[in-house]
């Protein structure tokens, strides 16, 4: 009976395998052929696309431009405050207010993100009926938003890092008369600094990858390059969503595999960052192997 | 061991810099729980109970959301239970092969798999499985239950099998050799000393698993119909809670249509909180840590 | 031979010399401005709006223009809220979104008519026949004279103003069957339908070529000028709408939309362009 588990793990294995093989296989099969400048640049100059001196149509440039744009935002906004939540966190993680916060975090690590991107449209009625009547969905809201989604997987990443530290280096550290701040600053965060950067890392993939955020929060179809903060814009993930779902035209098709395609590029070299960070920290950390995962890092 | 209780000097600015940017963040977690409830309060409080009816019509009145929690239902219980089987079979498969290297792939495809953005099964999906079961199976338009289940099989799997490899590697560095010693063969290890074992912890991982095939909007709206019925069948259109927010966004504040959304939203909130607290409880945080 | 060809060329830059005046002047009201304009709402209206976007923002790049989708009821909603500068409807609006303080301008005549795979070989649908696929007591092809096939219900979601020209002027409020497959807008039903042998749905008039059949309806074709003439009678208007007195950038936009150029693009996005109300 217990033979049977063999037999259903490998049949498991050649499944999966196979099945991925096919799924990116394919991705690969239809969006390698339209890579070309074309694909980015539609029928205009590639030089003066580049600059911003002519918009572009049909053609998915402004659409990366407008994803490594809001990453860009979303991260910046959320590295510090999730940082230091993660410090917080590990500071003194049984008192009651750091397990509530932990409590909140990890229940936000999980919410469906598209209570994010209705958070945000709520948060723009709010603001039009109070104090704030010029509020719009803008690329200033998404990355709002899209910070508010990554904030618990820096926190929990950091928490997780700090957490793992031997004590020895905290003692040691009060033994020589250093603060606390000193102490986390100057002895535990370089430490950690590997499992920080995969917590940053891993928002960094999830921030470019979302599509529920920035569909309700600012990305549309066509706005060219992003204008500034308080104007809309295009994302990958939404014109993968948004011609997949109507294209008109074969182009229109290639654009989606395109897209799709420049887009599972970006997210495997995060991945392979991720990847070469963890096995960075293997190498030079002695005792249990923790291992960082997407969802469940608390 | 004993705990230590450090009492370290404070450098009074760096930690009100440090409190600062943490109550922030604090007030803003907790400013997306506040909005929600507030929105959805008009709900519970006014004349209309009509959200929590099985039929949404909006021409004749009828604003009804049951049907679409029913399918976030079954669309995350089917997805949950097939994908935890899987998981489990990989599980197995990771600990008692013989051959490593395959092993290895297969945990490094596994964590490639959770890095793929969801738009790109979506659209993979539309592209293969659709016209499979459009045209070579003729199983109705294509768009169902099915087709959402299908790929959201494949995208909660990576969450349920490294949260099990977390959890049943130790273990089986512990228990292997004396259980083989005892006379156990790997498989039975594995099935009759290490599953029992930690059951508790492979259920909050399945819940993890549950929580995020409930929260998925992409896959339900791109691949699952958007039909507002009960499904009679796997192979019928169904609309999830995710993709009705999604759809209605559009119409008038303060109507019927717009009190769903919040309601819609609010039932998703609580239902994952739950999900979470459960799963924290469950994996009791430190439970199988192994010994420093 | 080398007279003609030459003739030719100069016959063809004394045009492009004269004409280019006029093309100007329609987009030279655009020249000594900048800003954003930000247009949502009727996904009919978006082939054409793309269309005026791009010659203006090509000829003034300082311009930035904006479109989303998301249906007639998504730009009602946003323009009279004013998260957007210009909101298109494909229906008139309703009285109580008139007490909005919102302007409207007419500048297409569309239709709305059903639309089928290709492939399949019904020809002629009667509106008897087609309320009754839509509440679902139709439920093969093989009842209407096709093939042995099972119907593939689609329909646009609530805030589309084409659901409601259809779900008014065709259906006459009949109650819309719940196994209907929803699509977000006219383009995502064309694909929807032009992958399906066995689907039916409705979309804008102006989209149809193809990539999908029409049939007749009560034994009239839905083309562009049936629905001029009146002779179909499932027909529309496509609206701009605005909140209060357009701003200098949107009235332009809008004076160029009624203007000649403005005319091409509607026409060639397949619509019937209306002139300027007075």
């Amino acid at each position: 009976m217990s033979r049977l588990i063999g037999y259903w793990g490998r049949l498991c294995a050649l499944f999966i395998i196979s099945i991925m093989l096919i799924l990116i296989g394919f991705i690969l099969f239809k969006g390698l052929p339209t890579l070309e400048l074309s694909l980015f640049f539609g029928d205009t100059a590639p030089l003066a696309a580049m600059m911003g001196l002519q918009p572009v149509w049909e053609g998915i440039w402004p659409a990366c431009v407008g994803t490594l744009t809001v990453v860009l935002c979303a991260v910046s906004l959320a590295s510090v405050p999730g940082i230091a939540s993660g410090i917080w966190l590990a500071s003194a993680p049984d008192k009651p207010a750091q397990k509530v916060f932990g409590l909140a975090v990890d229940i936000l690590a999980g919410i469906p993100s598209i209570l994010m991107g209705l958070f945000g449209f709520s948060l723009i009625l709010l603001l039009r009926g109070s104090f704030f009547p010029q509020a719009n969905a803008s690329l200033l809201l998404a990355s709002f938003c899209l910070a508010l989604l990554i904030l618990p997987y820096i926190a929990c990443a950091t928490q997780n890092a700090l957490s793992s530290l031997p004590k020895q280096l905290s003692v040691t550290g009060a033994a020589l008369g250093m603060t606390q701040w000193q102490v986390t600053y100057r002895l535990l965060l370089p430490q950690a600094k590997s499992g920080i950067m995969s917590g940053l890392m891993l928002a960094i993939g999830r921030a470019a990858e979302d599509t529920a955020v920035i569909m309700l929060t600012g990305a549309v179809a066509n706005a060219g390059l992003p204008g500034g903060l308080l104007q809309r814009f295009e994302a990958l993930p939404f014109t993968i969503f948004y011609y997949s779902a109507q294209y008109q035209s074969q182009q229109e098709l290639n654009m989606a595999f395109g897209a799709a395609l420049v887009l599972l590029i970006l997210t495997s070299i995060i991945f392979a960052l991720l990847a070469a960070i963890v096995r960075g920290r293997n190498r030079s950390k002695f005792g249990p192997v923790k291992s960082l995962i997407k969802e469940r890092i608390c | 061991m004993q705990s230590h209780k450090l009492t370290l000097k404070q450098n009074s600015w760096m930690q009100a810099l440090l409190m600062t940017l943490v109550v922030t963040s604090g007030l803003l977690l907790f400013a997306v729980f506040c909005f929600l409830i507030w929105f959805s309060l008009p709900v519970f409080f006014t004349e209309t109970t009509s959200v929590f009816s099985l039929k949404w019509q909006p021409e004749q009145g009828h604003f009804g959301i049951l049907a679409m929690v029913f399918g976030t239902l079954s669309l995350a219980f089917i997805s949950t239970s097939v994908a935890f089987i899987i998981a489990l079979g990989l599980n197995s498969f990771c600990l008692l092969s013989r051959r490593r290297w395959l092993v290895a792939l297969l945990r490094s495809l596994l964590r490639f798999m959770a890095a793929i953005p969801t738009v790109v099964y979506g659209l993979a999906a539309l592209f293969l499985l659709l016209p499979l079961l459009r045209n070579g199976l003729q199983l109705g338009s294509g768009y169902s239950l099915f087709a959402a289940v299908c790929m959201l099989i494949l995208l909660i799997l990576p969450v349920i099998c490294v949260m099990l490899d977390n959890i049943t590697t130790p273990l089986w560095q512990q228990y292997a050799l004396g259980a083989q010693a005892l006379g156990f063969s790997p498989e039975q290890t594995y099935m009759q000393v290490i599953l029992p074992h930690c059951r508790v912890n492979i259920g909050g991982a399945a819940l993890l698993g549950f929580n995020r095939a409930i929260g998925d909007t992409m896959l339900p709206l791109m691949l699952a119909g958007n039909a507002t019925q009960l499904p009679s069948g796997v192979f019928d259109a169904i609309r999830s809670l995710t993709a009705h927010i999604a759809l209605v966004i559009a119409t008038d504040q303060g109507g019927e249509a717009y009190n769903s959304l919040f309601a819609s939203g609010i039932l998703l909130l609580m239902c994952s909180a739950c999900i979470c607290l459960l799963s924290r409880y469950l994996m009791g945080r430190h439970r199988l840590e192994q010994p420093e | 031979m080398m007279f003609k060809t030459c003739s030719v060329r100069l016959v063809a830059i004394f045009t492009l010399l004269v004409s280019s005046p006029l093309i100007a002047d329609e987009l030279s009201a655009f020249d000594k401005m900048n800003g954003q304009l930000n247009i949502a709402g009727g996904t009919a209206h978006i082939p054409v709006m793309k269309k005026a976007a791009r010659q203006i923002m090509g000829h003034n790049p300082k311009i930035h223009i904006t479109i989303a989708g998301g249906g007639s009821g998504v730009g009602v909603q946003q323009v009279a809220k004013g998260l957007v500068d210009i909101g298109n409807t494909g229906r008139a609006l309703k009285n109580k979104e008139m007490n909005l303080g919102l302007n409207s301008f007419p500048f297409a005549i569309d239709g709305v008519a059903v639309i089928i795979h290709p492939q399949n070989p019904v020809d002629d649908l009667s509106q008897q026949q087609i309320i009754e696929i839509y509440q679902g007591k139709i439920t093969n092809w093989r009842e209407l004279g096709g093939q042995d096939r099972q119907i593939h219900l689609f329909s646009r979601d609530e805030a589309s103003g084409t659901r409601s020209v259809f779900s008014k002027k065709l259906l006459k409020g009949a109650q819309l069957a719940a196994n209907a497959n929803i699509v977000p807008s006219n383009g995502a039903m064309k694909t929807a339908v032009s992958q399906d042998m066995g689907a039916i749905g409705y979309s804008s008039v102006g989209y149809i070529d193809n990539m999908v059949k029409a049939p007749r309806y009560n034994h009239i074709m839905p083309t562009q000028e049936a629905c001029a003439s009146g002779e179909y009678p499932v027909v529309r208007r496509l609206y701009m709408n605005t909140k209060g007195v357009p701003n200098a950038l949107t009235q332009a936009f809008i004076d160029y939309i009624y203007s000649e150029q403005g005319a091409k693009h509607i026409q060639s996005s397949g619509y019937i362009a209306l002139d300027a109300q007075p």
